[in-house]
């Protein structure tokens, strides 16, 4: 992609576009309920593995769905988005990372895999993600996302510090 | 259905328009090197907790709440901010970075729906572990004034902090 890239939106823009679509999506005659993701997860799984009967798969069935095609959406956007903007990039090891830990491909995908296990499990713990209980719930002043919202914070930062310990960024 | 795919492009869109779905934006603040990701969470949070307020007020939403469940909660979001730092992704942008051509957000999505199965396997018995439940509370003061009060002052105090962050980009 030699395409030049279009200049990101401003963070303040983000935000507030951000919460405006959280506020839309909680209309009573729009969605009546916030944003959420990771509920996803569960459901694609256990539709995919045939645990349509078990337990969980039940009390999650109607969040699943509708989180389910709100995901779909943002794949679409994201990728309609990206190739119009010029980010769209086919790439497994990210720049960032590159400068810290390495180019190495299988070194990345074996702490994706670590990463992507903890946060699933963590998030469906806790009843929640970033959309789910961080931007939704701190919006309606929910003390279990408060909380949810602090031990995230805190674990993310002392995890990062030790696990980029002595990077040459 | 396509009323909630919609909704999820604008999502998408505004995410990956942002970058705040990226690597080097989630990992750089688990480097507490890059703060685009909080001031953008700030402004949401900031501007949607005003609005859903009125939102409320005018009876054209309800609040939808999370049972705060102190294992889960907590043991969850050990488990998350751990992960979310590792992987540079949390569950809504795995699904974006992956529509932009990140390869290991692809992969962390799928070992992310093979976690989800797994979780409502063993859910049943983790569920012991997720308790006590202390119910569905919320910060909120009962009387209007004060929590007309409350919801301006922790929207004032999210957005400076924002801007605070901003000086430190």
């Amino acid at each position: 992609m030699a395409k030049k890239q279009m200049h990101p939106l401003h963070w303040a823009w983000a935000g507030i576009l951000l919460g405006l679509l959280n506020v839309i999506i909680m209309n009573t005659w729009v969605s009546n309920r916030p944003i959420g993701a990771s509920t996803a997860f569960p459901f694609a799984g256990a539709m995919l593995a045939g645990l349509k009967d078990a337990v969980y798969t039940k009390l999650i069935a109607k969040p699943g769905l509708w989180e389910i095609f709100f995901l779909l959406g943002a794949l679409i956007g994201a990728f309609v988005s990206s190739m119009v903007s010029g980010d769209f990039k086919l790439q497994l090891v990210p720049d960032r990372w590159k400068k810290v830990k390495g180019a190495s491909a299988g070194k990345r995908i074996f702490w994706v895999a670590v990463g992507a296990f903890l946060l699933i499990f963590g998030a469906r713990m806790a009843g929640g993600c970033t959309s789910g209980h961080i931007l939704s719930g701190f919006m309606q002043l929910s003390a279990s996302s408060i909380v949810f919202g602090i031990v995230v914070m805190i674990s993310f930062v002392i995890t990062g510090k030790l696990f980029y310990r002595g990077g040459k960024s | 259905m396509i009323k909630v795919i919609i909704l999820g492009i604008v999502f998408g869109v505004i995410l990956q328009r942002s970058r705040v779905n990226t690597f080097d934006r989630i990992g750089g603040f688990a480097m507490l090197k890059d703060f685009t990701v909080p001031k953008v969470m700030l402004t949401a949070i900031a501007v949607s907790i005003i609005l859903l307020f009125i939102e409320v007020k005018l009876g054209m939403a309800g609040f939808h709440v999370k049972a705060l469940a102190i294992g889960g909660i907590v043991g969850g979001g050990v488990l998350f901010g751990m992960g979310m730092a590792i992987l540079g992704y949390c569950p809504g942008t795995l699904i974006v970075s992956t529509g932009e051509g990140a390869l290991d957000a692809l992969i962390g999505l799928i070992i992310g729906i093979v976690t989800g199965a797994f979780f409502v396997v063993v859910f049943p018995h983790i569920l012991p572990f997720l308790g006590p439940n202390l119910g569905k509370i919320q910060l909120l003061p009962v009387s209007t004034p004060w929590k007309t009060v409350t919801v301006v002052v922790v929207a004032i105090s999210l957005f400076w902090l924002a801007r605070k962050l901003d000086t430190l980009d």
